[in-house]
C-alpha cells in the first residue's frame, strides 16, 4: 500500500474485533493507513466505524472487549501498559469528533481545553501554554485567537468547536488523526471548509489521517485509500479510484448511487437508498450479512460468509472485496432492485 | 443579568412581607395568653389586665397589626415581652453563632456527601454502601441523630464538650450533625453527576489528551458539579441561618433556633415575629446568593439570565 517508505504505518489494524456483551460491533477488521496517508472508512450508520476507530485509540468503555493488535507509528496500542499509554497516546493519534459540542468541557474556555495539552505534554506553565494554545486556534484560521479562547464551546459556532477540535488533534503534531464523522453536524458550506483545512493541516503536520464517514460523496476529494464497511466487517478496500471507479461489492455499489456531490452542493437526502436495512445481530445467521439486500445473492451466499480476498484480475494492487459474485471490472453499476426515491412517504 | 436579579428581588420582598404577615395573624390563632405566660403566678385579673394593656393586647387586631408593620418598617422589631429588651438586641449576636453553626453545618454536608457522591461515582462497590449509609441518614430523624453523636462523642468517648453554649469546641457535634443530615441529599446529586460525566464525550476527550485521571476529577469533572451544589449550598445555608430550632435545641447552642424555641413557649410574639422576619430574610437573600454563585461556576447560566 502506499506511503511513506521510511516511516511506519501510521496505524496497522490487524483481525481488530469488538464486542459489547454479546453485540460484535466489530468483526476481525484490518486497516492499514500509511504514513502520511488519508484512508476514508465509509458505511452506514450502526456497521461499526466509531467502534472500530475508539478501538484504535484504546478510548472504549470498559463494557467493550477488544481483541486483535493495532500499532500506531509502531507502537503497539492493545499490548502497552494502560497508564503508560495513556501518557503516549496523544502523541500518537488526535481524535476529531462527530459531535465537537459533546466533545468539549461546557464549563471551560476553549483556550484552557486545549492548552492542556501542551501543559501536560510540553511541561509548559500557565501563560505558554495559553500563548501556544492562541497560536494553535491561529492555525486552524481562527480569527481573533486570544479573544476566541476565553470563550465557552456554547458561544461559538458548530464550525469554530469543530476548528477547535481539529487544532486539538493536531496540536502535537501526531504520526495519526482519527476523524469521526466530523462534518456530519455542520451545513454544507462549513462541512467544505472543515474538510480543506483537515487536508491541508494534516499535509503540512505529514499525519496520516483515518477519516470516517457515512457520505461517500466527501472520500473522492480527501481520501488516497477507501474501506468499506457493513455490519461489523471491512467488505471492500482498495485505492480510491479503484473503489469509484470499478467497485466489486453490492453494497458499495448501492453507497455510490447514494452519493451527492459535495460541490454542486445538493442538500437533504440522497436521491437512492439500498433498500432494507443493516442486520440487527449480523453475526447470529452464518451467510453473508448483506444478502437479504443484494441483489445478486445466491445460495451460497446464505450458506456462507465470504471472505476478504484480493479480486482476480484487476489491475490495481490491493483492491480487496468480500463478496461470493462481486462484479466484473467494467461492468455497469446500478443493480436489479434499486427504486429510485421520489417522494417522501 | 442585573434585571434578573432585580424581578428576583422583588419576588424575594413580597415573600418576606407574606411570612411575616401570616405569622403575626398565627400568633393570635394560637391559644394562649401571653400576659399569663409572663406572670404565671398572677392570681388577680387586674394584674394581667393590666399587663395586656401595657402590651397593648387589649387593642383591636387591626390597630395592633398596623402599629407593629408601621414600626417595622422603621426597622424597629419592638420589645421582648419576657426580657424587657429590643428585640433587634437579642437576634443580633445570636445571628453571629448561628451563621457560625450554619456555615459549619454546609460545609460538613458538602464535605462528607460530595466525598460519598465521587466514591460512589467511580467504584460499583461503594456504591452500594453509600446508598445503605444514605438510606439510614435520611430515616434517622435530626434530634435523635444529634443525642446519639452526644451520647458517644460526648458522654461515652469524652471527645466533645456536652454543656452547651458557643465556641470552636462545641461547635463540631452540631454541625456534624447537620452534616449528616444533608450529606445523602448532596451524595446522590454529585454521584449522578460525576457518573454522567465520566461517562461523556469530553471526558473521553480529556483521557484523549493524556490528562490524569485525578485531575480530569479535579478540573474538568468537578466543575461541572459545582454548579448545582453551590445552588444547594447556599438555600441549605439561608434555611439553617433561619435557625437549625432541634438542633440548637438538642446542643443548646445559643443561636436564633434557640431563641425561636423559648420565645414560642412562653409566647414571647416580638421575638418570634423577629426570628420568623430575620429567618425569611435569610432564606431570601442566600437564595439570591446561590442564583448568583451558580452563574459564576457555569458560563451558560449567565446567558440563560
Ligand atoms: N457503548 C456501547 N455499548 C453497546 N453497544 C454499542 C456501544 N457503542 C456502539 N454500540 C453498538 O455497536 C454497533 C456499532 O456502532 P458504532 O460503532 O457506533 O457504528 P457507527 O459509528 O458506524 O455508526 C451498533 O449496533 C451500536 O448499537
Ligand atoms: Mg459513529
Amino acid at each position: 500500500m502506499p506511503g511513506d517508505a521510511g516511516r511506519p504505518a501510521a496505524l496497522m489494524a490487524r483481525d481488530v474485533s469488538v464486542r459489547y456483551g454479546p453485540v460484535r460491533a466489530v468483526r476481525e477488521a484490518s486497516l492499514t493507513v500509511g504514513a502520511g496517508q488519508a484512508v476514508a472508512l465509509i458505511g452506514e450508520t450502526g456497521s461499526g466505524k466509531s467502534s472500530l476507530a475508539f478501538a484504535v485509540a484504546r478510548l472504549l468503555p470498559r463494557s467493550a472487549r477488544v481483541t486483535g493488535r493495532v500499532e500506531i507509528a509502531g507502537t503497539d496500542v492493545l499490548a502497552a501498559d494502560w497508564r503508560r499509554f495513556r501518557g503516549e497516546r496523544a502523541r500518537l493519534l488526535g481524535c476529531v469528533a462527530q459531535d465537537a459540542m459533546a466533545a468539549l468541557n461546557p464549563v471551560l474556555p476553549v483556550g484552557r481545553q486545549v492548552g492542556e495539552l501542551f501543559a501536560v505534554h510540553a511541561g509548559m506553565g500557565r501563560r505558554q501554554a495559553a500563548a501556544a494554545a492562541s497560536a494553535a486556534l491561529a492555525s486552524v484560521r481562527i480569527d481573533h485567537p486570544e479573544a476566541v479562547a476565553r470563550l465557552y464551546p456554547h458561544q461559538l459556532s458548530g464550525g469554530m468547536r469543530q476548528r477547535v477540535m481539529v487544532a486539538m488533534a493536531l496540536a502535537l503534531r501526531p504520526p495519526l488523526v482519527v476523524a469521526d464523522e466530523p462534518t456530519t453536524a455542520l451545513d454544507v458550506s462549513t462541512q467544505a471548509e472543515i474538510l480543506g483545512l483537515v487536508a491541508e493541516l494534516r499535509e503540512r503536520v505529514g499525519s496520516g489521517l483515518l477519516w470516517i464517514t457515512h457520505d461517500i460523496g466527501v472520500v473522492a476529494e480527501l481520501a488516497d485509500w477507501a474501506a468499506v464497511m457493513y455490519a461489523g466487517r471491512i467488505v471492500e478496500t482498495g485505492p480510491v479510484e479503484a473503489i469509484f471507479d470499478a467497485p466489486a461489492h453490492p453494497y458499495t455499489e448501492g453507497l455510490l448511487l447514494t452519493r451527492r456531490d459535495l460541490r454542486s452542493g445538493a442538500p437533504g437526502s440522497p436521491l437512492f437508498q439500498i433498500p432494507g436495512a443493516p442486520p440487527a445481530r449480523p453475526d447470529e445467521a452464518p451467510g453473508c450479512p448483506f444478502m437479504p439486500r443484494c441483489p445478486r445473492a445466491t445460495a451460497v451466499c446464505a450458506a456462507r460468509e465470504p471472505p476478504l480476498l484480493p479480486l482476480a484480475g484487476r489491475g490495481e494492487a490491493g483492491h480487496q472485496a468480500a463478496c461470493h459474485h462481486p462484479a466484473p471490472p467494467g461492468a455497469p453499476p446500478a443493480p436489479a432492485p434499486a427504486r429510485a426515491r421520489t417522494a417522501a412517504p | 443579568m442585573a434585571r434578573a436579579m432585580m424581578r428576583r428581588l422583588v419576588f424575594g420582598l413580597i415573600a418576606v412581607t407574606g411570612v411575616a404577615v401570616l405569622a403575626f395573624l398565627l400568633e393570635f390563632v394560637v391559644p394562649g395568653d401571653p400576659a399569663r405566660a409572663i406572670a404565671p403566678r398572677a392570681q388577680s385579673a387586674a394584674v394581667l389586665a393590666n399587663i395586656r394593656a401595657q402590651l397593648h393586647l387589649n387593642q383591636p387586631l387591626v390597630v395592633q397589626f398596623a402599629s407593629y408593620f408601621g414600626n417595622l418598617l422603621h426597622g424597629d422589631l419592638g420589645m421582648s415581652y419576657v426580657q424587657r429588651q429590643p428585640v433587634a438586641a437579642l437576634i443580633g449576636p445570636r445571628l453571629a453563632d448561628t451563621g457560625a453553626l450554619a456555615l459549619a453545618g454546609v460545609l460538613a454536608e458538602v464535605l462528607i456527601g460530595g466525598t460519598l457522591g465521587v466514591l460512589a461515582a467511580r467504584h460499583d462497590r461503594v456504591r452500594a454502601a453509600v446508598g445503605a449509609v444514605n438510606l439510614v441518614l435520611l430515616a434517622v430523624p435530626v434530634f435523635v441523630l444529634g443525642l446519639v453523636l452526644l451520647l458517644v462523642f460526648g458522654y461515652q468517648l469524652g471527645l466533645a464538650p456536652v454543656a452547651g453554649g458557643a465556641g470552636p469546641a462545641q461547635i463540631v457535634l452540631p454541625a456534624l450533625t447537620l452534616g449528616l443530615i444533608g450529606a445523602p441529599w448532596y451524595a446522590q446529586i454529585v454521584a449522578d453527576q460525576v457518573q454522567e460525566a465520566l461517562a461523556s464525550n469530553w471526558v473521553r476527550t480529556a483521557v484523549g489528551k493524556g490528562l490524569r485521571d485525578g485531575y480530569i476529577l479535579r478540573r474538568h469533572v468537578l466543575r461541572n458539579v459545582l454548579s448545582p451544589v453551590l445552588t444547594m449550598a447556599g438555600m441549605d445555608l439561608g434555611s439553617y441561618l433561619s435557625g437549625v430550632v432541634t438542633v440548637e435545641v438538642v446542643f443548646v447552642w445559643p443561636g436564633i433556633g434557640l431563641l425561636a424555641y423559648n420565645a414560642l413557649q412562653n409566647l414571647d410574639r416580638p421575638v418570634v415575629m423577629g426570628t420568623v422576619i430575620v429567618g425569611a430574610v435569610a432564606v431570601v437573600a442566600f437564595n439570591l446568593l446561590a442564583d448568583l454563585a451558580r452563574m459564576l461556576a457555569d458560563p451558560r447560566a449567565r446567558e440563560e439570565a
